[in-house]
């Protein structure tokens, strides 16, 4: 109960109790111009420059355990013990004027009847939380729309506005302003009257920025205001093509021996060819010693990449070697001092999944006046833009069309949607996933606490259908053991570690100056994650998790699939172009890291071979088979067959247990029937690296509905 | 526009919220203390192995079946050609192929300095798994290693540490799945379930004794679990974490079994571990209790204490685990009874059946120390004071203990300080190998050839160890038996000389050439003999005569192999590789002569002289073997 009964109460004057000096954050404090001072009768009473207000009054009866008296106070008295409650910090503290524009605003909104007061309250909360301007995060929020917002703005600065939504550019003075001036202001030429040009800006430019603006355009200049949705969608048609081309082509300009746009390099190509012949002759020549030796080869090639796998996974295996952020080291961050955090997301024919995607990102704990959301469309793909369209996405949405050329890929569009980011940390995540909540500033957190040389923090993956059907359960289970255990491990060696497809959060510029994702590999995350490496960065991983939607049809998984072990192939012939430089680069623990995590795919290769070679003695006892099988092999294949295939089922299990879903352990028994879809997928990915390179096989999603 | 969202959004925490062993919210285990049990490794190792040396190599304190065992796992890499079916199915596969590392340099196989090593080496992870639960524990570092030290140096666990038996083999990965259960109850780390899982699914190949254990524990992991309010998920997903490997390893070995000899369960009935021999005493029940109460008395008194405190703390405090390893001490004092009175050993009440005993008694009494919280020291110190008293008293009932193996060889070796070549053990049987190493040495000096010498290594395993070349043989191993068989019918066309027992019982060669292997086959010359063997020299154009080729087993000892008796076909082509069931005396602590089934060498000890035979003393050696 709250009550403002405030003749013969004790004043500010009287003195603060100590235990109440700190009962309300400081940003509520300042906000409301609150101030809580001393216990009366079982009532907390509370200084109150306004204590009729209703919303004061809430605000601050929820945050307190007693039943609170506002006590009117001039402003004066409360600003002063606020103060010696909470020290002032110059640059964080309201200004007189902000805060009038501030008030008049929520006047403005409240008596057009615009907003409500609940809505008011929330955004006044998160006001004092965050400091950004209650207009954005009211219409952040979607209680206001931007159009009101810069009918309200344009009102309070006296300044024109201006429509953007069906505007036609002209191009020669679109592009006067140079594009990162454009992009970082957020500002672009429109018309020219007279000697001025007029520019749309999504906010009243500051004197600073608006003389960067007349210096660049060499002209003085008139704001117009518009609408932040409309201006962004313009900025990206006037630089389109500045865009397609940097996302396309840097890599392979300036960085072409790490593009995949080549996928065997002469020299290799000429050592394959001459291995292959070599083979070939020795074949020719002694038939059973060339099938020992390659089966030889093949074998060794098994045991090592097992055992460096079951050493990953015992040193993973109950521990936490991701970096671990608390609970209370989430409470204790200042929202006050979070950047702006770019969220990509690249979509293609995904239309279905749009309203999933938007309610699942409104859900992560970060102010959404500090996201910026890139849903990247393929311009081909109008189902997937209208629907954005249609939705009329609050401004933290950017709608951004990647204009159509080749090669279509995902990292093609993510390196659009780089450019256009403004955030100083971005993280890309698929259409369906849904990530935990607190899992942005977790990877603030951990990029404060690890070396600075760590520009990447990748989260761990899992999967929300897996009960769905038995391949979602081995998906799981998979994911389950790689991200759980696998990669913990890896981080915590420092070995290049290739990175998932989503939920990796980058330094924006850090992730820029390498040239961002390769457009022409297929699985440009584990190469980024390897390019990473070689230029001294590390990648570790949080504990944080995304659950995806695992792919539930086969054909469908077979396509993923073999995209990946296409990528794979592609990604160790990118690097392996160079031997002895990667070798200088990562180190010789690195090198074999690299070599071993890829060489998985090239042991899903030979699976098939072993099963049918295993299967025609059992039931042919042919004695050729059993010739190329000397002792030593032989006791090595046997110890891959008996132990090595039982420690990679066993993998799953304690990937699975290590999280905690214990209901997948029955399917993890059977893995070796997903091991056989595993190397189909490989094969078909490896006949692609020849036929088809570039070729991006889309995953279909949106098959479960949960 | 859309509308603002309330949608749930399961996170990590939440997710886990309900899950007894989730990670990130479990109790801190102790620190890892590497040096530490390095330490107590090193130390116990190099112990048990030093004492092991003057045991095996001078005292000649060493069962057959251990020599057995290095002979097989030696041919895996030196045979000719190298055969990994020579592990066969008489042992429990990995007690052989565990041994595989130490015998990959032949000369330190043949001179059996690895062979102390190898027992030392599992006695001393034992001793490490011991200290690490005494620290989990929170028991004090002098009297963990008062424990130890006395632990350590009770002489049953000298013994078995020392003279290369498979007894630690299992039990250090029994210890291991019990310490990783142990840890699993004080942290709910699922890790250590695991661990557990993987621990008895080696000890399951390694002594199927374990399984007992494993399945205990199965019902334990189930039940805590159960009773710490963890859903049916959680239960089914952790025991089947568990039970995969072992359940794994068995059903791979029954499915070996099955392919090579058409019985699953061949293992189970007729391992050297469990299978009932013809030779097994009928016990009463009032004889199987007073030998489970002379195990448990003379072997492992502390457990008269531990056991009925164990049950105490479980029922009256409440104490689960402590309950569970009461009925995991209760069931090692029983089973060795039990398996008596279910004719599945033949090895009955043996006083080695006493060392798991006194380890899970271990177990308990550390555990005991754990839940007195402040009074575990008294409790620790109390179990130092136990197994010291305990020495002098195991100790001195070891030559006299009714049923043993080599307890008496062991403490009159200690005691005197007496080679005990020659010495009889309680059941009559023949302590050493001088015999077989007068026979390697003479083969060494005089045959390199490879292939050159039929054998039937079932019988000579301990020569062909002795000489560190097994492939100097032609064994059952090298191409299986059938290809054997048809060069025993025809050894002229195959080999130069034939290595027999003089004991024909059971050796498959000196059974088709029982005048020969006494040194009267006047075609069969032999080059050198000894009480044990005759090596004779095969001459070019021998042909044994049709008529005569019988092979199969003398199984009632009449000297004539008859049709029944039958067993062995020339002209099979098995492929199985097994290496025959010459050894299937005791539980892996066997002593006396290679041909265990038909009883030890009766005869003492005498080197034996080139071109002489005693066909007297080797109808001795038939008759007067019998344990």
């Amino acid at each position: 109960m709250t009550t403002t009964i405030t003749r013969s109460l004790p004043r500010l004057s009287d003195g603060i109790d100590e235990s109440l000096a700190h009962a309300i954050p400081e940003g509520i404090c300042r906000t409301f111009r609150v101030m809580p001072y001393s216990y009366h009768e079982g009532h907390v009473l509370v200084a109150a420059a306004d204590a009729d207000d209703s919303i004061t009054e809430h605000v601050v009866s929820e945050r307190l355990d007693r039943p609170v008296i506002l006590v009117k106070h001039t402003v004066n008295e409360i600003i002063e013990v606020i103060n010696e409650a909470y020290p002032p910090v110059e640059a964080e503290v309201e200004t007189p004027e902000a805060r009038r524009a501030r008030m008049q605003m929520a006047q403005m909104l409240t008596r057009s009847g615009l907003v409500t007061s609940e809505q008011l309250q929330r955004a006044m909360l998160e006001y004092s939380r965050t400091g950004d301007p209650l207009g954005d995060i009211l219409v952040s929020h979607e209680s206001i729309s931007e159009d009101v917002l810069v009918a309200a703005l344009s009102e309070m600065h006296q300044m024109q506005r201006v429509g953007l939504a069906d505007f036609e550019p002209d191009y020669d003075i679109s592009r006067r302003l140079p594009e990162p001036l454009a992009r970082r202001l957020q500002a672009i030429p429109v018309a020219e009257s007279d000697d001025t040009l007029l520019i749309a800006v999504a906010r009243p430019l500051s004197a600073d920025d608006a003389a960067d603006v007349e210096e660049a355009v060499g002209q003085p200049i008139r704001q117009l205001l518009a609408n932040r949705a409309d201006l962004d969608q313009l900025i990206q048609r006037v630089h389109s093509s500045f865009y397609a081309d940097v996302s396309t082509q840097y890599l392979m300009e300036n960085y072409p021996e790490q593009s995949a746009h080549v996928v065997f390099s002469p020299v290799q190509k000429a050592v394959f060819i001459m291995a292959a012949v070599i083979i070939v002759i020795c074949a020719v020549i002694w038939p059973v010693g060339t099938a020992i030796g390659l089966v030889g080869v093949a074998s060794a090639v098994y045991f090592v990449v097992s055992v460096y796998k079951f050493r990953l996974t015992l040193r993973a295996l109950g521990t936490h070697l991701e970096t671990d952020v608390t609970d209370e080291e989430i409470a204790a961050l200042d929202e006050r001092h979070l950047p702006i955090y770019t969220i990509l997301v690249p979509l293609y024919k995904e239309a279905g999944i749009v309203p999933r995607l938007v309610r699942d990102i409104n859900a992560l704990d970060y102010p959404r006046t500090r996201l910026d959301v890139k849903l990247l469309c393929e311009e081909d793909d109008l189902e997937t833009i209208d629907k954005i369209r249609e939705l009329a996405l609050p401004p933290h949405f950017h709608l951004v069309v990647v204009p159509d050329s080749q090669p279509k890929t995902k990292p093609k569009a993510c390196n659009y949607g780089l450019q256009l980011s403004t955030g100083a940390f971005c993280v890309i995540f698929d259409a369906e996933d849904r990530p935990d909540p607190d899992q942005l500033k977790k990877a603030l957190i951990a990029f404060d606490a690890v070396p600075d040389n760590v520009v990447c923090m990748q989260g761990k993956l899992n999967h929300f259908n897996q009960d769905q059907n038995m391949l979602t359960s081995w998906f799981a289970n998979e994911y389950s053991m790689h991200f759980e255990l696998i990669l913990p491990a890896m981080g915590a060696s420092e070995s290049p570690i290739p990175l998932g497809g989503t939920s990796n959060h980058f330094k924006t510029q850090t992730l820029r100056e390498l040239g961002a994702w390769d457009p022409f590999n297929v699985t440009e995350d584990a190469d980024l994650g390897m390019r990473l490496h070689r230029e001294g960065y590390r990648t570790a991983m949080i504990d944080s998790t995304t659950l995806e939607e695992a792919n539930s049809n086969v054909g469908n998984w077979i396509r993923q699939r073999s995209r990946w072990n296409k990528g794979y192939f592609q990604t160790w012939l990118v690097h392996m172009r160079h031997p002895l430089q990667l070798l200088r680069q990562t180190g010789f623990k690195g090198f074999v890291s690299f070599n071993l995590t890829m060489g998985s795919a090239f042991v899903l290769l030979m699976n098939p071979i072993f099963w049918a070679l295993t299967t025609i003695y059992v039931l042919t006892q042919w004695g050729f088979i059993e010739s190329i099988f000397p002792s030593l092999v032989f006791y090595a294949a046997s110890l891959m067959l008996f132990v090595g295939n039982f420690i990679f089922i066993y993998l799953n299990v304690a990937g699975s247990l290590q999280r905690g879903e214990f209901g997948l352990t029955r399917t993890a028994m059977l893995s070796p029937l997903y091991w056989g879809l595993m190397s189909y997928a490989a094969w078909k990915g490896f006949i692609q690296l020849f036929t088809n390179p570039f070729y991006w096989e889309k995953t279909e999603h949106g098959l479960d509905e949960g | 526009m859309t509308t603002d969202t309330t949608t749930k959004i399961v996170s990590n925490r939440e997710r886990l919220s309900g899950i007894v062993q989730a990670v990130g919210r479990r109790p801190a285990d102790i620190e890892r203390r590497w040096w530490e049990s390095t330490a107590v490794f090193v130390i116990f190792t190099v112990f048990y192995a030093i004492v092991g040396y003057w045991l095996v190599v001078q005292m000649h304190v060493v069962g057959f079946e251990t020599l057995d065992r290095f002979d097989r796992s030696l041919m895996i890499f030196h045979n000719e050609p190298p055969k990994l079916s020579s592990v066969g199915f008489d042992y429990p596969p990995l007690s052989i192929l565990l041994v595989t590392p130490f015998t990959v340099i032949p000369a330190l196989a043949r001179s059996l300095i690895v062979v102390p090593v190898v027992s030392a080496i599992f006695a001393g992870l034992t001793m490490m798994f011991l200290n690490t639960m005494m620290r989990r524990a929170q028991i004090v570092f002098p009297l963990r290693a008062a424990v130890l030290a006395t632990l350590g140096l009770n002489p049953l666990v000298v013994m078995y540490a020392s003279i290369g038996a498979r007894n630690f083999m299992w039990l250090a990965f029994v210890l291991a799945a019990l310490g990783a259960l142990f840890a699993w109850y004080v942290t709910a780390d699922i890790r250590f379930v695991m661990i557990a899982g993987l621990s008895y699914s080696v000890a399951a190949l390694t002594g199927y004794g374990s399984l007992v254990w494993f399945l205990i524990s199965l019902i334990m992991v189930a039940a805590i679990l159960a009773r710490l309010g963890a859903d049916g998920r959680e239960v089914e997903g952790t025991t089947v974490g568990f039970a995969a490997p072992t359940v794994y390893v068995i059903a791979l070995w029954s499915a070996f079994n099955l392919i090579l000899l058409s019985d699953p369960f061949n293992w189970v009935t007729e391992s050297s571990d469990v299978a009932s021999s013809g030779g097994l005493d009928d016990f009463s029940f009032t004889e199987i209790l007073r030998g489970t109460f002379d195990l448990v008395v003379y072997g492992a008194p502390i457990a008269i204490v531990v056991l009925p405190a164990l049950i105490f703390a479980g029922i009256a405090r409440r104490n689960g685990f402590a309950l569970w390893l009461g009925l995991m001490l209760a069931v090692s004092m029983l089973a060795p009874g039990l398996a008596v009175a279910l004719r599945v050993t033949d090895s009955p009440l043996l006083m080695s059946n006493a060392l798991p005993i006194l380890l899970v008694s271990v177990v308990g009494a550390i555990w005991l120390a754990r839940s007195a919280m402040s009074s575990g020291f008294i409790v620790a110190g109390a179990l130092a004071a136990g197994l010291l008293v305990s020495i002098p008293w195991t100790f001195s009932s070891m030559s006299d203990f009714k049923q043993q193996s080599l307890e008496r060889a062991f403490h009159d070796a200690v005691s005197t300080g007496d080679n005990q070549e020659g010495a009889r053990t309680l059941d009559g049987s023949i302590v050493g190998y001088d015999n077989e190493l007068d026979m390697a040495n003479y083969i060494r000096d005089n045959i390199t050839d490879q292939d050159s010498i039929l054998t039937d290594n079932a019988s000579t395993y301990a020569v062909i160890l002795l000489t560190g070349s097994p492939s100097t043989f032609f064994d059952r191993v090298d191409q299986s038996d059938g290809p054997w068989g048809r060069a025993a019918r025809n050894p002229a066309a195959h080999v130069e000389y034939m290595l027999l027992s003089t004991n024909t019982s059971n050796d498959l060669l000196s059974t088709l050439y029982p005048e020969a292997a006494a040194g009267g086959d006047r075609s069969l010359e032999p080059v050198y003999a000894n009480r044990r063997y005759t090596l004779v020299q095969v001459p070019n154009g021998y042909q044994f005569g049709d008529d005569s080729v019988r092979t199969g087993v003398d199984a009632n000892g009449d000297g004539v192999i008859s049709d029944d008796e039958l067993t062995l076909d020339p002209d099979a082509d098995t492929s199985t590789g097994t290496t025959g069931s010459g050894s299937t005396s005791t539980d892996g602590e066997t002593e006396g002569s290679p041909d265990v089934q038909g009883g030890y060498d009766g005869i003492e000890g005498e080197e034996g002289s080139p071109l002489t035979s005693d066909a007297d003393e080797s109808t001795d050696t038939d008759s007067g073997t019998s344990p």
